[in-house]
């Protein structure tokens, strides 16, 4: 028999509690899971643009993916591919002229068949100085494209310059002929509709909170995507962004906290892997012109007093490969012996201090990045301090937003500075931009060395990679010598996702790649 | 009583200029700027300079200014230079969020906290005045955050009775509006639970040790009508906490939504402050502004209405 409440208290309680359950739906009851074939994958960080030619931020470029194809891909495992052009360009002897053959069964989301027109005006558009876009610098050496005919274009180089194929995935994207002009810039950057060739046609964009794209069902990979549709969300904080996968209420996360990764991608129901990039550097931006770090010796009693191996696996959890060169440890250009001069070694490193002008250690500011982009560097930053004080080199750490940092690296006002600096995942990209002169940010080590510019160059004229591969080691030896910029090692791209979610791979370079992904 | 409300909405104007002014200040002050977050590491030099140019960022600090304050005047919040979107439709989007979850722990705040602070001050050394002292201990010390990522842990994760975060309008349904906001508003609202309880307790504790009280509880009134008597007095501190608690949780759920991945208000300031997107930073510290003023004027004719000798006294 029920018990009914007997006194008023009891029964007032009782009438309340009553009232409260049947104000609340069934549903409060149990979280939704996420279901149908919507993919929702989750990025750490709010983006601000869609539009390719302008995006500065790796994880979002799936946005630009989504909506946006180019003529080659550099895809998941660093191999490049023909994309909206049916094989590789064929390359004239002098290495100035590419040649490409379009697809022919390409349209755009506006239902307009894809043509060289299209591929010309894209690139016409791009390198523009009027049209300020934020890639144009790493194309600029293309002098001029042609349209030869419907379905055939050709790009010719000012010099020779093989590289600028792998910048296109990231940075480049094909739009159709006038569309800049009809729309804006503005469309491209918040409602990109109609104008790509991509397996995801926009949808909607709710700030601070998601984007949506639908599926194309005319996208030219019959079968692709298989999803209906890609919710792509923003969830800066980790913990946040943990529970939502652990809910079911996403599919796949970005940027997971490395400190948990190993924890997680064990746990039931969920599936986690990484790999190396080839593009992601933990650098120590040492400024050459400025004491201590003027002094080569000193600079390499730093580079040898710094146990990398240490860091990758106790601080990074194993997703940091330790490299003291600028080149990655998986990469096919990679110099083990150039790698071994500037390596942990603690009796050399005071060999080189006592050869240094700063026989007795010196003290050092080192700035670094408040908030974390995609490893924390404020922890290996403080390992440091412990590591260098053994040969009597003592870190202040000075703590700065990105934006401040930035602006500081770039224009030489630091001592030392420490960030993680992603490039495309080929072999010249960190290596122009901060030992070569008149780049933006040459002044982070005031470095000039016209050899390494005379053997940058003659890369610029290779496509063979054995001849590539002695060039660039070529380089890193230089490097090693004259140890301009300190390298700790290279990034893991991570992620984790469900179980039901398949066919999904981490890509070398960061950016979560959902075409092919089944839910 | 409408002098003193024209006078209050005067200082208020006040108020409201010199936050403008001083809010203007600072953000031109901070280093970094939007052009290196909007184009990047890899800008050059020229490319940021034009970017100044174009968003008139190069003008002298005072121009900006009055320019920022007509079109404020004009009800124009002008229009992000890092988004492109238009700040006032940014501000009316987001501002149903912030509001709906603040309310929300306003009124669990009010009803639980000044709730216990009564029934604690009418039994001193009772439950409720032993669940006070304990919730004062909790509340005061437990920080917003923790409490919302120990909530997504168990409530979310482990129970699976809510969601981890995220927002639903009320047009989603009340049930689905009310999974999204519960766990935000308990963790805005148990610092204010303890707080006002500890108040309202204090002040209606202290108002029936006063003489007219014992006179009344002499002249035979009921004990229901002398509580009521010396809660009407007790009130007015408690209602000048509460309206500074609504101002200021605005400002903690800066937090909460970042942690429950709420697209509100705060949400938006801290992408604002993150980007340098100076337009729409002003324009929500400047809505913040309004609404703590607001809240105040508010407190200040609620207590006026309670107590004549603040009448008098005005």
């Amino acid at each position: 028999m029920v018990n009914l409440p007997t006194d008023r208290r009891q029964f007032l309680a009782a009438s309340a509690g009553g009232a409260l359950a049947a104000l609340l739906p069934s549903s409060l009851l149990h979280a939704q899971p996420n279901a149908g074939k919507t993919l929702t994958i989750v990025l750490p960080s709010n983006p601000i643009t869609i539009d390719p030619i302008n995006q500065l931020n790796h994880d979002a470029m799936v946005l630009g993916q989504t909506v946006f194809e180019n003529l080659v891909e550099f895809d998941v495992d660093g191999v490049l591919k023909p994309q909206l052009a049916k094989a590789l360009p064929t390359i004239s002897a002098d290495k100035k002229t590419y040649t490409f053959e379009l697809r022919d069964d390409v349209t755009f989301h506006n239902g307009k068949k894809m043509t060289a027109e299209d591929v010309k005006y894209s690139f016409d558009y791009l390198l523009d100085a009027n049209n300020k876009a934020l890639r144009r610098p790493l194309f600029t050496k293309i002098a001029k494209v042609t349209v030869l005919d419907p379905l055939k274009v050709q790009v010719d180089l000012s010099e020779p310059y093989g590289q600028w194929l792998y910048f296109l995935t990231k940075y480049m994207g094909i739009f159709p002929a006038g569309s800049r002009k009809e729309h804006g810039d503005d469309y491209f950057k918040s409602k990109p509709v109609g104008i790509g060739t991509g397996f995801g046609m926009f949808e909607e964009w709710k700030p601070n909170d998601s984007i949506s794209f639908k599926k194309n069902p005319n996208y030219w990979r019959k079968g692709l995507p298989a999803w209906d549709r890609l919710v792509v969300k923003m969830i800066p904080e980790d913990a946040t962004r943990v529970a939502y996968l652990l809910t079911n209420q996403v599919d796949i996360i970005s940027a997971p906290p490395a400190r948990e990764f190993n924890r997680l991608k064990t746990m039931p129901g969920i599936t986690g892997a990484s790999r190396p990039t080839l593009g992601g550097a933990l650098l120590m931006f040492t400024n050459n012109l400025k004491p201590p770090l003027d002094d080569l010796n000193f600079r390499k009693a730093l580079s040898c007093a710094i146990d990398r191996k240490t860091i990758g696996d106790k601080v990074y959890y194993g997703l940091l490969d330790p490299a003291a060169v600028l080149a990655p440890p998986r990469g096919w250009w990679f110099n083990d012996e150039a790698d071994k001069e500037l390596g942990f070694d603690l009796d050399r490193a005071k060999e080189f201090l006592a050869k240094s002008k700063y026989p007795t250690g010196a003290e050092i500011d080192i700035s670094i990045q408040a908030e974390p982009y995609l490893l924390d560097t404020k922890d290996a930053a403080i390992f440091l301090q412990a590591q260098l004080a053994k040969i009597g080199v003592k870190i202040n750490l000075k703590v700065y937003e990105f934006s401040v940092l930035i602006q500081q690296i770039a224009r030489g006002e630091h001592q030392m500075a420490m960030q993680v600096f992603m490039s495309p995942g080929e072999a010249t990209y960190i290596i122009a931009n901060t030992v070569m002169p008149g780049q933006f940010l040459s002044k982070s080590t005031g470095y000039d060395n016209p050899e390494l510019s005379a053997l940058m160059a003659a890369s610029f004229l290779e496509t063979e990679e054995a001849k590539l591969k002695d060039l660039y080691g070529k380089m890193q030896t230089i490097m090693a010598r004259d140890a301009p910029i300190g390298v700790l090692g290279f990034v893991h791209a991570s992620n984790l996702w469900r179980q039901g979610v398949q066919d999904f791979k981490v890509n070398q370079a960061l950016t979560m790649s959902v075409g092919e992904v089944k839910v | 009583m409408l002098r003193l409300v024209a006078g209050r909405i005067v200082s208020s104007i006040g108020t409201l200029l010199f936050v403008g002014f001083a809010l203007f200040a600072m953000t031109r002050a901070g280093p970094g700027s939007p052009a290196r977050i909007v184009l990047g590491a890899d800008a050059t030099a020229a490319q940021l300079a034009q970017f100044e140019q174009a968003n008139g960022l190069d003008r002298p600090f005072l121009a900006q200014y009055g320019a920022w304050l007509s079109d404020i005047l004009r009800g124009d919040f002008g229009r992000s230079f890092v988004t492109g979107r238009d700040v006032g439709t940014e501000i009316v989007n987001a501002l149903p969020v912030t509001l709906s979850i603040v309310l929300f722990a306003f009124a669990i705040a009010v009803v639980f906290g000044v709730g216990i602070g009564i029934a604690a001050a009418l039994r001193p050394g009772g439950v409720f005045d032993r669940v006070s002292r304990l919730l004062s201990v909790v509340g005061l010390s437990v920080p917003a955050f923790w409490l919302g990522i120990v909530l997504i842990r168990f409530v979310a994760v482990d129970l699976r009775w809510l969601p981890p975060g995220g927002y639903a309008p009320l047009s989603a349904g009340l049930g689905a509006h009310l999974q999204t906001i519960l766990m935000p508003a308990v963790s805005l609202a148990v610092y204010y639970i303890a707080v006002l309880a500890r108040m309202t307790q204090a002040s209606l504790q202290d108002t029936l040790r006063g003489d007219y009280v014992r006179t009344a509880r002499a002249m035979g009134l009921s004990s229901p009508r002398v509580v009521v008597y010396a809660l009407i007095n007790a009130l007015p501190p408690v209602i000048n906490l509460a309206a500074l608690s609504f101002g200021y949780m605005f400002g903690w759920a800066l937090i909460i939504e970042q942690v429950f991945n709420v697209p509100g208000l705060s949400r938006a300031l801290l992408n604002a402050i993150s980007q340098r997107d100076f337009l729409l930073l002003q324009g929500i510290v400047f809505l913040f502004t309004i609404i703590f003023v607001l809240a105040n004027l508010t407190a200040d004719l609620v207590n006026r209405v309670l107590d004549p000798r603040q009448r008098v006294a005005a």
